[in-house]
């Protein structure tokens, strides 16, 4: 018997979890063959659709010839053996093609959400406790600019600004078109570089990289400026704050102790949802900026009716919420007492 | 009251130590090539570049770079098929038998020759697979007559064969490479995955390296021996959407831009750069369905003939942009058969009138049905369909948008289900026969459920042009199929689209193919190499 209640709780959570992942390709599949669609008009050229031998060899290969319950259960028996199925997009085993685009949304995920709550979080908590005066109006301006500024508009136009009029930023992609990848490790360009002492690699992807990043910051920062502030004003006004102040207790003791503490759940809810969306694919800014990662890669299997990339997908997106609600919720016991596993 | 000093310092030292990184950054464009490397932004549509396998544009653009084919066309001559590893050939005057002597001494990227069993193999295999470029060869038998001639003898006459040849899709692979790595001439060939990695052909590049979502990486054939002179260590052609292609293209980040619509070119510095646009040999057109059970407004000939005559062309080529031109028959201006620019439709605003009238229609008005998510060379369906809708309505013909996605809309196309469908034909090799779909009971002509009962005179002026095997008289028959196909056919040829390609001045013999869009072994640099 587990007898830690921290490992039972977890175990717990895994089991749902799993049943939630099997929840999640059963919707998948369902919804993409609900599409009034047929993958191979949507994938076979003219010519080829018009030839019976050609398309039975078509199904055949994808297991388009079989019926829908039968697919359905293959994927799942299939699954269990980490094969997610082949791409009818890229003709590559959908594992592969995730292995490539994760690791490019991922670098730019990071950097955003690390950039998002320095910068949010700080400004929330100055817009709060300057409430009412210039620093609380600026800071609110900002974050109502980054919350409403569409995300694909501030792309493009910081692209041709910051890269095409004053060069500050390099061109699209994840690397110049003359330098190779650093040797795959992670699949993060700038780790691995590091991690093969290329300087020159490193510093051309981490200059890639800041523009979507800071773009994709913008929204976050806003996000959580406006939540770390409503947060962090409720908190202020609680009886325990005055009591502390009261007390005489330095301001910043006041503010790190007591404050921000007791405001970091609802924070670290947003928190863990914004990185949720950022990693779930932001595919218009990966379009603008040619960012070969998640958003893109499920862009273009919905256009092809592409089910077994389409599924990968749905099934590294639900993956990736239940990790991060699942984070979330160990956070809020090691943040607050009360909401503790014992 | 509370100190918020550290925190703010905080941020913005870590928002400074960002901005200056990325400032720092952008100077870093890259290492590691040695000699002059050439990038090309496109819009990928790239599965594969296995050439038995692709048929997407991406696709025969880079397999053309690195495999040959039996014959080619030289620049965007499209009229006369030229030597490729095959130095001429012979068609037989019953159009049956194709013979093709190889070209002495050419060798594939590792230094083994050229040989017929090569060729052999590399066209069974695109029959057998069963893939997309399959239908290519259907009919045709493959067959080595000595070591150094091939012989392809088909079932019915095949005047167009040596055009289909160029196409990359057929191109020559080295069988022992191919074969060492999972190839087969049947549909269990496993080779598709070492050809993406690795090249197998005699073309002036080889392949280095490939994402099918981002980028591939062509180098130089070191051991290439044809015609063509690769002027650059590597081609770099990235997956660039059109928007981000104009402002690389103009920084310099790349020196050649294929996607660029006429309103983007418009706003290029030309001084910096070499536009060079041209119709594309894409037929966007119009078809009306003939089955009685779909519509029978737009079954009715008169009707046909109402909306043939309501259409303001040159209005849609203001739509289309500079360099697009009006079709005078589906067979476009560029290839034999097609009908001069004096015969084009043009606008008849009482004649229209006149057969609306005599149709009689009422009821229900019919859909026009479109892929609304789709853009072709920058053209926009979504906006042609709403200029072809107004156009309508000035004539006093209503029809109803029917806009849908083009993965879910390509089903009731291909299943005949539009009443009024909105699409495009590009050619798969530049011969008229290809246009025989539009020919009742033809390819598209089922689409329109359109049969040859419907039509005899029409199906009949098909039947002629598909027998003929001399050229000049092939071409003149193919015009009358085309002339009667627009007297009494369901089909309206509404523009050829414009094509633009944008190069760095320093770039030279970047002309626009249809078939492999540029010749990458014929792109050079300005100024010799």
């Amino acid at each position: 018997m587990v007898s830690s209640p921290l490992v039972r709780y977890l175990l717990r959570r895994l089991g749902v979890s799993a049943l939630l992942i099997v929840g999640v390709t059963l919707v998948t599949f369902v919804l993409t063959n609900l599409v009034p669609g047929d993958p191979v008009a949507a994938n076979l050229g003219q010519r080829a659709a018009e030839n019976a031998e050609t398309v039975a060899a078509y199904r055949a290969h994808y297991g388009l010839d079989r019926p829908l319950p039968v697919q359905y259960a293959t994927y799942l028996g299939n699954l269990l053996q980490g094969d997610l199925g082949e791409s009818q997009q890229t003709h590559r085993p959908v594992l592969v093609d995730l292995q490539s685009a994760v690791p490019a949304t991922l670098e730019i995920a990071i950097g955003a959400i690390v950039l998002s709550v320095l910068i949010g979080v700080g400004f929330g908590v100055v817009a709060a406790v300057r409430r009412g005066r210039l620093a609380d109006s600026a800071l609110r301006l900002v974050s109502l600019v980054g919350i409403s500024v569409p995300t694909f508009w501030l792309a493009l136009v910081a692209f041709y600004v910051f890269s095409f009029q004053l060069d500050l930023a390099p061109g699209s992609g994840r690397l110049a078109p003359a330098t190779t990848p650093p040797p795959h490790v992670t699949g993060l360009y700038t780790l691995d570089a590091l991690l093969a002492g290329e300087w020159e690699t490193f510093g051309d992807a981490l200059a890639h990289l800041m523009l979507p990043t800071l773009v994709l910051t913008l929204y976050t920062v806003g996000l959580l400026t406006r939540f770390t502030r409503s947060a962090v004003l409720e908190v202020l006004e609680q009886d325990y704050v005055r009591s502390a102040r009261a007390k005489g207790l330095p301001g910043r003791t006041v503010l790190f102790r007591y404050v921000l503490r007791a405001a970091m759940v609802p924070i670290l809810t947003v928190v863990g949802l914004a990185f949720g969306a950022l990693l779930s694919g932001t595919v218009l800014v990966e379009e603008i900026f040619s960012w070969p990662g998640v958003g893109s890669y499920a862009y273009q299997a919905a256009s092809h009716l592409d089910l077994p990339a389409v599924m990968g997908v749905g099934l590294f997106v639900g993956i990736v919420y239940l990790v991060i609600n699942l984070i979330v919720d160990l956070l809020y016991g090691a943040i607050d007492p009360r909401v503790r596993v014992t | 009251m509370f100190g918020a000093s550290r925190p703010v310092a905080l941020v913005a030292a870590a928002a400074a130590v960002a901005l200056a990184v990325a400032a720092c950054g952008s100077g870093a464009s890259g290492g590691g090539g040695s000699g002059p490397t050439l990038v090309i932004d496109s819009t990928f549509d790239l599965k594969t570049v296995d050439p038995g396998r692709e048929y997407e544009l991406t696709g025969q653009m880079l397999t053309h770079g690195m495999y040959e084919t039996l014959l080619t066309f030289t620049g965007d001559d499209l009229t006369t098929p030229a030597p490729g590893l095959a130095s001429s050939y012979e068609l037989s005057p019953d159009a049956k038998t194709l013979t093709l002597p190889l070209a002495q001494g050419r060798v594939f990227s590792d230094g083994s020759p050229v040989t017929a069993d090569d060729v052999v193999f590399s066209l069974q295999r695109v029959s057998g697979m069963k893939g997309n470029p399959s239908f290519l060869l259907d009919g045709v038998t493959v067959a080595k007559a000595d070591d150094t001639t091939v012989v392809l003898t088909s079932a019915e006459p095949n005047a167009a064969l040596p055009f289909i040849l160029p196409n990359p899709a057929l191109s020559v692979v080295n069988s022992k490479v191919v074969t060492a790595n999972g190839g087969t001439t049947d549909d269990k060939d496993g080779a598709e995955k070492f050809l993406n990695t690795t090249s197998a052909g005699s073309g002036p590049y080889t392949l280095k390296s490939l994402d099918v979502a981002s980028q591939a990486v062509l180098t130089k054939n070191a051991a290439y021996n044809g015609p063509a002179k690769p002027a650059y260590d590597n081609i770099v052609i990235r997956n660039v959407q059109a928007a981000t292609q104009a402002l690389n293209v103009q920084k310099g980040d790349s020196q050649v831009a294929l996607d660029l619509s006429g309103d983007q070119v418009s706003g290029l510095d030309q001084g910096e750069l070499t536009v060079t646009s041209g119709a594309s040999a894409y037929t966007i057109f119009l078809f009306l369905n003939q089955g009685a059970d779909i519509s029978t407004t737009t079954s009715n000939a008169q009707y046909v003939s109402a909306v043939k005559k309501a259409i303001d062309y040159p209005g849609l080529l203001q739509v289309a942009g500079t360099g697009s031109v009006q079709p005078a028959s589906m067979i476009p201006t560029m290839i034999a058969g097609s009908l001069p620019a004096a015969e084009v439709p043009k606008p008849d605003p009482a004649g229209a009138a006149a057969a609306l009238a005599a149709s009689g229609v009422s009821g229900q008005p019919p859909k026009l049905a479109y892929p609304s998510d789709f853009t072709l060379l920058g053209l926009s369906f979504q906006t042609l369909a709403e200029r072809l809708q107004s156009q309508l309505a000035a004539a006093g013909i209503t029809v109803e948008l029917a806009p849908a996605p083009v993965a879910t809309e390509l089903d009731n196309y291909r299943n005949g289900k539009e009443e009024i469908g909105l699409w495009y034909w590009g050619p798969d090799f530049p011969d008229p026969s290809n246009y025989l779909a539009f020919a009742p009971d033809g390819l598209i002509g089922k689409r329109a459920n359109w049969p040859a009962s419907a039509a005899p005179d029409i199906d009949s002026a098909a039947k002629a042009a598909a027998a003929a095997v001399d050229p000049a008289e092939r071409a003149g028959l193919y015009q009358e199929f085309q002339r009667s196909l627009n007297a009494g056919g369901p089909f309206i040829p509404l523009v050829q689209p414009a094509t633009n390609v944008v190069t760095a001045k320093s770039v030279t013999g970047a002309a626009y193919n249809p078939i492999w869009t540029l010749d990458l072994g014929s792109v050079g640099v300005a100024g010799g190499q």
